[in-house]
Formats: C-alpha cells, structure tokens, sequence
C-alpha cells in the first residue's frame, strides 16, 4: 500500500482534465445564464427546498448573478492552471452553494461536479501546462503521485457501477420501466423514431443501458478494450443526449472518461493545445510533484474516508423501511439516474379550530418545477407543509393543521396516495429517521 | 448538442439498431395510433376550429342583440339580448378549455370568464369611459360576468332594469358600456379566430412532447382548466370546498350570479366540452377520432393490478361526474344553501378526476411540464 502511494505518473492526464472540467462547467455557468434559468431557479421563486442540515444556505436574490460570475470566473481560472488552489476551492464553494440553495434542482451530475471539485482542491492538477507552473518554476513538474490520477479514474468508476447496480431492479429490467414510458415520446425523431414504438427496443434499450454501466469503467481500465470502451462512452451519452433533456451531462461524462487514456495521448493533446496558443509545452518536465509530508499525511486518510463515504451512501436506503422508488429515503446522491417516470400531485388543506381552511393553489407559492418536486417527494412536502403553515400563522389562521391529499404514479402504475391524509404535517418533523406518515406503494420493486 | 454530433448519432444508433436485426415490417395499426400527428390534426380541424366557428355564431347574435338593446332598451329588446347571451355563455364553455396558442396569446379567458364580477368597479367604469380594460384588475369588470350583472342584477325585474338603462343622464352611458363590453369581446375573439388560421399549421407540425410541444401545451392546459376553472370555480369555492371563513361557504361566488338558474347548465356543458376532448369527439359529425384516448390506449396505459386501460378509468369517472352533477338545482346559489352535500360531492369526484389526468394520464403520456435539465428522478 505504501508502495502504491510512491509512485509516480504524468501530470499530463490531470492536467488536460483540469482544462476540460473548468471550460465545461465555464459552458454551464454560460448556458445557465443565457436561458433566464439563474431568475427562474434561483431569484423567482418565493420559497427555497434546502438541504435537511443546510438551512443556512439562504438565496442571494439578485446577487445570485455575482455568485454564477464568480463561478464562472474560478472555473475559468481552473482551466487556465492560474492561481489553482484558490481558484478550485473557489469553484467547489461557489458550484455547490449554488447546488444546495434549492433542493428542486437536485441532479446527480451537478452532485458529480461537486464532489470532483472537491478532490480537485487537493490534486496538483496545475502541476503542469498551467499558468502557476509557467510562473512558478519549483512548481512545474512532469510527474505526479499516481494515486492522485486514480483518485479521479476511481470515482468515475464508482459512479458507473452504481449507476449500473441501480438498474439491476425488476421495473427496469422485466418492465423496461421507464423507457417503455420515455421512448415513444420521442416517435417524432426523424430515422429513429418510428422504432420506439415497439416494446422491444424499450428492453433492448434497457438491457444495453444497464450492461453498459455495469461493464464501463472496467473496459475503459483494460488497456485492449480502453478504445472500444470510449467508443461505447461517445454513443452512450450522444444517445442520452437526443433522448432526454440532460443538459451537460452527457458532454462532462465523454471529456471525463478521456482521463483513462495513458500519458502519451494527453502529452499529445497538450503539445497541440500549447502549438495552437504558441507557448511552451513543457509536459516533459524533469520534476516531481511531492506534497510536503505533513499534508500527506492528512491527505491520505481524508481521500480514503471520502472514497468509503461515497461506497457507502448508495446503500443507505436499507437502514429505511419501505420502497425505495417511492418514499426515497436514502434515494439521493447515490448515482440513481433514470430510473423513474414519476408524477405526483399534491393538494394542501390548511385549517384552524375556529372554521377558518383553505386549499391552497400551490401555484401562488411554488414555481412549476418546484411543484413538480415537491409532489413525489416526502422531504420536500413537508417542507412545504412547514412554509404553508408559517405563511398561513401569519395570516391569522390559529395554530394551523396542514394536511395533504396526494397522489402518486411511479413507473406506469396508477396513482396511490404517498402520504396519509390524517397526518397535521404542521406536528411533524425532520430528520433522518424513517417518517413514519408516508403510506406504503402496495407493490414491491426488486432488486437494488 | 450541436447538428452534426445529432447526425453522427443518429447514423452510429441506425446502425447499431439494423445491426440488431430488428423488425423491418411496417409497423401495425396499433403501432400508428402512438403517432401524434393525426391527433393534432383532428383536433385543430375537427373540434377546436369548429367549436370557435360554432361559438362565434351565437356571439354575434348576442352582439347584434346587445347593440339592439342599447339602441332601444325596452322588455323586449332585454328578453332577446339575454337569451342571446344565455346562449353564447353556454356555447363559450366550450372553447374555454383551449386556452393554448392564441387563445393564450390573447389570455382570452382572462377577459370573457372571471368571476364573481365585480359590481363597483363596473359602476366606476361606466363613469369613466376611458377607464383601462387591459389590465389584471380589470377583469372582472368585463365579460360574460360583467355582462350577467348588467342585464340580470341591476333591477329586482325586467322593468327595473330597462329603467336603469333608460334614465335621462346615466342611461346612455350604461348602454355604452355594455357596447363597449361586447366589441372588445368580439376583437379578442376575432383575433384569436383569425390566428387559428396560420397557427393551425404550426399546431400540427410540433409532434413532440417537450414543455413547447403542441401536445404539451394542450394537455396541460386542458388539466389546469379542469382543475381550476371547472373544478375550483364552478364547484370548489361556491361549496366551501376549497375555501370557507369560520365554515361559511361562499354560495355568491357561482358562474352566472345574476341569473340565477344558468350556474348548473354552464357546469354541465364544460364537463362534457372536457370528456368530449378526451374522447376526440369531432363537434359537427359527433363521431370519435384520435384523441387522448386512443393514445392512451396504442400506449397500453392501464391499471397493473386489474388490467383496466386507463382511458376507461377516466370515462367511468366522467361518468361519475355527470352522475353527481344531474340531480343538482339549475340554481347552483340554492343547491349551496339547500344541500351543500351534493355540491360537495360533485367536487369529491372532480378531485379524483383531477389526480387521474394530472399524474396518471401526464405521466403515462410522458408529457413535459418544465423546460429544465432533468435526471429522471
């Protein structure tokens, strides 16, 4: 194990990696911006669904632009190698502030962004082809500790095959739920089209999906099958691409698997990028990078308990009783991606002792995607619970009850109601502990 | 994603897929059904455009006998300008539900249909002739509501209320309103007629799905009708359902007030103006062509446990509805303050029907409400 932690690679890989990561979340932060989505998610909204423990993240209102800018700017700052260790922490807080303002915009790749900004602080990706280490000469080295490489390798792994194990799961796979659902949606695409209205390609689809997600990362490991594999990568996402509205992800998953290629490709992407820009290449470097033994130290151990923690919060979801899919206790953050058509509806009734109730239009209170959220969502409903009964105290109603009729469909079954409609929500409270008033789905899924 | 990586997908996917064997016959009929096209096609030609031809045809009528009675108002002249107007209120349930293209555009039921009217800003407006009919705070000021306490709640009777239109300073300045009402009524719809001409082509070429899809836009706007409009508006907040103070319902707060035994018909034809659309009832031969129905249908939504399609859960509880609805009073004011129970009743069954097309039907249908990045989950 020792042994393992002396060795040394290029610092190509991560540098070109740095580069890719900073202009695709620059991309993002532009996107972002350029369709209105800063104002609709993050300022129009009248009420924000934050994290269970992060209530201190409060929305900046119209400095929220500032907050996307700065992001930007670090993003920017990253792929230019300048300022790194600043500019990286900078990313990572800024990208993840944004992310935990508003629970309504919760996806597993911004998730994925966060948490490899995180690792990212801590590697010497600016070791080489990077302003610092044009700057800074005892900087610039063309070897890095190899397991700073495969920190980034290992995480991309654990995301695909927890992806892949998410799928091994009876709606997907003896359903083809919910493809059988998304596919034909999309029976107007020109060529393709016509084929999703057949139930086959809904299981071809599915079973390929899952295979793919299971078997990825280890042909992108294997030298022999590392170009097949990132073949397969390209089609894979380029498909997820046309089918489903998944923004960047697709994109940051193609740019990210590259980082399974050996130093000579990534020293030839540099070389080209440096002959484009006319500067010195210098990824030949003779240096070593070495952090200082102290930060080892630390170092270390804190890469090892963050790799456990991401190993174990996928299968969280056991310590809850109940369907998975339907309550989704212990459903986030666990690299389940496309696995639910699911819809819901949720009417709240407020009332107090002396007559006074009224069903609330959620629509005075919540943005469309909020609504959309909050309906399947037990956390969230709650949460909304709380603000409705705050909002209605305060406007005269005498220790409010709040009560909900919900309805929800998962993968193609008709509706049930997921929270019973005796419980004043307005009484309950959160935590991590099973909340006993969401009802049961009446049908089981198997498997993960 | 740009053109060309669309392209070379698409040809590696051809590729792969045709390398899989996969069935070349054409697909069976059952297989055209989930096409959206044809839906789109016979909505715009054989129900939404007719049902606007159909309904501006009474609105003229009430126009001409509106501008007949502001001419000469006199018993005769109100008798035929409120017929003609009980008349067009009830045929305008049938075309509030396509509040989708221009009709949105134009927020049309914003300016022909919010109630209950507001009285003394009506009075305000009639002595400020000027007064701005655009904005928010206008709308109930106007329309079918307006016009229903115009000529049914200004006078305890018939004599009444001609003498309230015939008096020496302020007669002519009520009549004037009452044109006014309905010419800009008659602009708005015939703008948004005019432009179901070039938008009809529009309509039926976004097949697709997304938040901006033709089919999209209509299912939800036929589930926010449903649920707001019919459900809430006519049922919900007259019985107290969806608001009451100290447990008062509001039995003042029903469509057509004024009138007084019109509130229940109007209910009844948007009920069936909603089921007809789902079944994809074409409004001049009454015969059913591709609808929601049918899609649900080529698309196997049903209920897992019984085997039920889903389409027939939805017409039974239409069924349910009307059922509730026919032994209600023509006087819905009445019903609330007689036997609020079945006004209560009907709204139970409207909620139901609401979390069916809101979740099961969108859902089955994979229809998008927001334009955002999503996962899936």
């Amino acid at each position: 194990m020792s042994a393992y932690f002396q060795r040394m690679t290029s610092a190509a890989p991560l540098a070109v990696f740095r580069i890719a990561l900073g202009l695709l979340i620059f991309g993002s932060m532009v996107r972002f911006w350029a369709k209105g989505w800063i104002h609709d998610l993050y300022i129009q909204p009248k009420f924000f669904f934050t994290f269970y423990g992060f209530g201190f993240v409060k929305p900046l209102g119209a400095y929220t632009y500032v907050l996307f800018a700065l992001c930007a700017l670090c993003a920017v700052m990253v792929a230019f190698g300048f300022l790194y260790r600043m500019a990286s922490a900078g990313l990572f807080l800024t990208f993840t502030y944004i992310e935990l303002i508003d629970k309504s915009t919760y996806l597993n790749h911004y998730y994925f962004i966060s948490m490899i900004c995180l690792m990212m602080i801590f590697l010497p990706a600016h070791a080489c082809f990077s302003v610092d280490a044009f700057r800074n000469k005892k900087l610039l080295s063309g070897k890095v500790p190899r397991w700073c490489v495969d920190s980034v390798k290992l995480f991309v792994c654990l995301v695909y095959v927890f992806a892949g194990i998410a799928k091994l799961n009876s709606d997907w796979l003896l359903q083809a739920m919910p493809l059988r659902i998304w596919l034909p949606a999309k029976n107007d695409l020109p060529i393709i089209g016509p084929l999703f209205n057949y139930t086959w390609v809904a299981y071809a689809f599915s079973w390929l999906g899952c295979v793919y997600d299971l078997s990825i990362a280890f042909l992108l490991l294997n030298r022999r099958t590392r170009v097949v594999g990132y073949g397969a990568v390209v089609i894979f996402h380029l498909l997820t691409a046309i089918l489903f509205p998944i923004g960047m992800f697709p994109y940051i998953m193609i740019v990210t698997a590259l980082v399974f290629f050996p130093e000579n490709v990534h020293a030839k992407i540099i070389g080209t990028m440096a002959a484009w820009i006319r500067v010195p290449n210098l990824v030949n470097a003779s240096g070593e990078y070495k952090y200082p033994v102290r930060v080892t130290k630390l170092l270390k151990p804190a890469f090892c308990i963050f790799f456990l923690v991401q190993a174990a919060l996928p299968f969280r979801y056991v310590l809850y009783p109940g369907e998975l899919f339907w309550s989704e206790q212990g459903y986030r953050f666990s690299w389940r991606v496309m696995l639910m058509e699911k819809a819901g509806y949720a009417q709240f009734t407020v009332k107090d002792g002396a007559g006074k109730q009224v069903v609330v239009d959620n629509s005075e209170f919540l943005t469309t995607l909020q609504e959309k959220m909050m309906a399947t969502q037990p956390d969230m409903i709650l949460q909304y619970a709380h603000m409705l009964r705050d909002h209605f105290a305060a406007q005269g109603f005498r220790s409010p009850e709040v009560y909900v009729d919900s309805y929800v469909a998962l993968n193609g079954r008709l509706g049930r109601p997921l929270v019973d409609a005796g419980t004043n929500l307005s009484n309950e409270h959160e935590s991590f502990n099973d909340k006993p008033w969401i009802l049961p789905p009446g049908y089981e899924i198997k498997g993960f | 994603m740009t053109k060309l990586n669309k392209i070379t997908a698409l040809g590696v996917v051809v590729l792969i897929l045709s390398a899989c064997g996969g069935n070349n016959g054409d697909p069976s009929p059952g297989e055209n059904a989930k096409d959206r096209k044809p839906i789109l096609t016979h909505w715009a030609d054989n129900i939404i455009v007719p049902s606007y031809a159909a309904f501006k045809g009474k609105f003229d009528v009430m126009v001409s006998k509106g501008d007949a009675f502001a001419t000469a108002p006199d018993a005769a002249s109100l008798v035929a300008f409120r017929a003609a107007w009980v008349d067009a209120y009830a045929e305008w349930q049938k075309v509030e539900l396509f509040e989708f293209g221009p009709a949105d555009r134009y927020t049309l039921r914003s300016f022909f249909n919010i109630y209950p009217t507001d009285v003394n800003g009506i009075a305000a407006n009639i002595s400020d002739p000027s007064a701005s009919l655009d904005l928010p705070a206008s709308y109930t000021r106007q329309g079918f509501p307006a016009l229903d306490y115009l000529i049914n709640g200004v006078g305890s009777d018939d004599q009444a209320i001609v003498a309230y239109y015939t008096a020496s300073v302020e007669g002519p300045k009520r009549t004037a309103y009452i044109k006014r009402l309905t010419s800009r009524m008659n602009t708005l719809l015939t703008n948004v007629i005019t432009e179901w001409g070039t938008y009809r082509d529009t309509f039926i070429s976004k097949t697709g799905l997304d938040v901006s899809s033709s089919t999209g836009l209509v299912v939800n706007a036929y589930v926010l009708y449903f649920e707001r409009y019919i459900r809430t508006g006519k049922i919900g907040i007259p019985s107290g359902a969806t608001v009451t103070t100290a447990g008062v319902p509001y039995p003042e707060k029903v469509e057509a007030f004024y009138k007084k035994d019109l509130s229940l018909a109007l209910v009844k034809n948007a009920t069936l103006a909603v089921q007809g659309f789902f079944n994809g009832k074409d409004v001049v031969t009454g015969t059913e062509g591709p609808s929601l129905a049918s899609y649900l249908d080529a698309l196997e939504a049903k209920d897992a446990a019984s085997g039920t399609l889903l389409s027939t859960v939805i017409k039974n509880q239409f069924s349910e509805i009307n059922g509730k609805l026919e032994p209600l009073s023509p006087n819905l004011t009445q019903q609330v303050q007689t036997n609020n129970q079945a006004m209560l009743d009907v709204y139970a069954a409207m909620q139901k029907m609401v979390r069916i097309l809101k979740v099961d039907m969108t859902s089955a249908m994979s229809v998008t409400i927001t334009y955002t990045d999503n996962d899936g989950d």
